[in-house]
């Protein structure tokens, strides 16, 4: 067994900087959609729409299109259904959403057991594969950041509003249809971004785990968004420094970065601030 | 006479396919203080959340300071800016660290994009001046998950006052108040619908206060039953048609207020 190469050698590989610049990127970005997300009670929708991702990767495979371009409006017409159907079902929406995931993921790895020609391997999918990130992917993400970051910028009284209150956001004249659709819409086009490093079982983390770490410790909406980013893109940037060093799959190795932030943010938290109603 | 600040016709709202409100009409003249009174279940939050736009209504016109609420309660933001809403409670509070200036600011600002350097002249100074008026000025820089309910119902209350305003929905305002702290927050609203010259209107249990505080009562089981002033409306008769046969009228006991009269 030869050494494990050293960091200084990693990091000229062109596919680990990629790879870097998209944890970065989408780390930040799945922090700052997540503080509002999981706020929202948003948790287990976006769980719902990564497994569903899946679907849309083995759709591109069947049709042999790239999976990035099929897969963002897949993942946009998944989520919106989704929430039509949340909203008229009488069912409770967790249930619903357990239905929706566990189905579409049982499709798809049916659906992908049957493709011969598919060389990548369902593992890589499921828990996410370092190599897979493009300079097409790159970019998408950056553009995705730049939307994201300007839309919450800008609509961020309303977004506060909306997450606190909605009656209230509404009788201040705040569309609270449209944003929550729009909102729904760019969840779902994060997570069909970030799939590709981190894996479909595990993307959901990336939304969930920075946001609840950084709700911990924040006393202001503000540091709490910043913080939410800040811990999102330091995560993935040192968990896949891990998984490249050490050879280990790229998704659980930010998540296990992830949970050790979180850890330390719930010992830092303030008395109760984490069990607060 | 005066355009009605608010003006309802024939109102009609579902929820789940069974009508809540039924058929409502009724306006309210500038300046005046009216309850919105009726037993658990008669539809009184629904009619109130209907008339902002909250809830979708089925049937009916609305009209706001003259505007005409759009079928997906579309209204101008000028519009907007002059009507408040006062909920029971925030019931998320705790979900979001927000301070109680930036929640009040929250009043101030029209809905909508903004940048954020562009706070808008005046805005630091309508918080400052909206808290001092509602006794809260020493909570400013508390987190609003923090406050007790008579101050987070003060605190709601500088959010309407942030802003001059010409109507003000309150849903069950003295909902979770001791009697001391009710007394004490109607007396702020009683002082503040002078000065600001408000028109009100209130869903409320408290008859006795309705009473003494009201210039007029609606009284609502799905379809509006009886109106007019506290003392035609609030009579035995009525309260009777009401709340149906074999009501006593309720005051509120309090563990702490003062013994019933």
């Amino acid at each position: 067994m030869s050494a494990a190469p050293g960091l200084p050698e990693l990091l000229q590989l062109p596919f680990l900087q990629r790879a870097l610049l998209a944890g970065l990127l989408t780390g930040a970005l799945g922090g700052v959609l997540g503080s509002f997300a999981v706020l929202r009670q948003l948790s287990f929708f976006s769980d719902a729409l990564g497994h569903s991702a899946l679907l849309g990767i083995t759709a591109a495979i069947l049709m042999g299109l790239n999976p990035t371009l099929v897969l963002v409006p897949f993942a946009v017409l998944f989520a919106l259904g989704v929430d039509r159907l949340a909203r008229r079902s009488r069912l409770p929406t967790d249930a619903l959403l357990n239905i929706v995931y566990s189905s579409s993921l049982a499709l798809a790895v049916l659906a992908l057991s049957r493709v011969r020609s598919y060389r990548g391997g369902i593992e890589q999918l499921l828990f996410g594969d370092i190599l897979g990130v493009s300079w097409l992917d790159l970019g998408v993400i950056l553009l995705l950041l730049l939307g994201c970051g300007g839309y919450l910028l800008l609509s961020r009284r309303s977004q506060i509003l909306l997450t606190l209150d909605e009656p209230l956001a509404i009788s201040r004249g705040v569309a609270a249809g449209s944003h929550r659709l729009l909102f729904i819409v760019l969840l779902a086009v994060v997570v069909a971004i970030s799939i590709k490093a981190v894996g479909v079982l595990l993307i959901s983390a990336f939304v969930v785990i920075p946001a609840c770490a950084s709700r911990l410790v924040s006393g202001h909406v503000g540091h709490y968004v910043l913080g939410a980013a800040g811990l999102g893109a330091g995560c993935a940037v040192v968990g896949l420094l891990l998984s490249a060093m050490l050879d280990l799959p790229s998704g659980p190795a930010v998540v296990a970065v992830q949970l050790a932030g979180f850890l330390v943010a719930l010992a830092l938290a303030p008395r109760g601030a984490g069990l607060a109603p | 006479m005066a355009t009605p600040v608010l003006d309802v016709h024939h109102l009609t709202v579902h929820r789940d396919a069974v009508a809540v409100v039924d058929d409502v009409s009724f306006s309210l003249a500038p300046e005046t203080d009216t309850a919105l009174v009726g037993p658990n279940g008669a539809g009184k939050s629904s009619l109130v959340q209907a008339l902002l736009g909250i809830l979708p209504r089925s049937a009916g016109t609305i009209r706001l300071l003259g505007h005409p609420l759009g079928p997906r309660g579309q209204l101008p933001a000028a519009v907007r800016d002059r009507i408040a809403y006062l909920p029971q409670t925030l019931a998320l509070r705790g979900r979001i660290p927000l301070t109680v200036a930036e929640f009040v600011g929250l009043g101030w600002d029209s809905p909508g994009l903004s940048l954020p350097w562009r706070a808008g002249p005046g805005r630091a100074g309508a918080v400052r001046t909206a808290l001092g008026s509602t006794d809260s000025r020493d909570l400013a820089e508390r987190l609003i998950s923090d406050l007790s309910v008579g101050q987070l119902k003060r605190v709601l209350l500088a959010f309407c006052l942030v802003r001059p305003r010409s109507l003000l929905v309150l849903d069950e305002a003295q909902a979770g108040l001791d009697s001391q702290a009710t007394e004490h927050f109607h007396t702020l609203l009683y002082g503040l619908r002078r000065s600001e010259g408000w028109t009100i209107l209130q869903v409320s249990h408290d008859l006795e206060m309705v009473r003494r505080t009201c210039d007029g009562v609606l009284c609502l089981n799905r379809s509006l039953r009886c109106s007019g002033s506290p003392d035609h409306a609030l009579s035995p008769t009525q309260l009777e048609r009401l709340y149906g046969p074999g009501y006593v009228p309720y005051h509120h006991h309090h563990p702490n207020g003062p013994a019933p009269r």
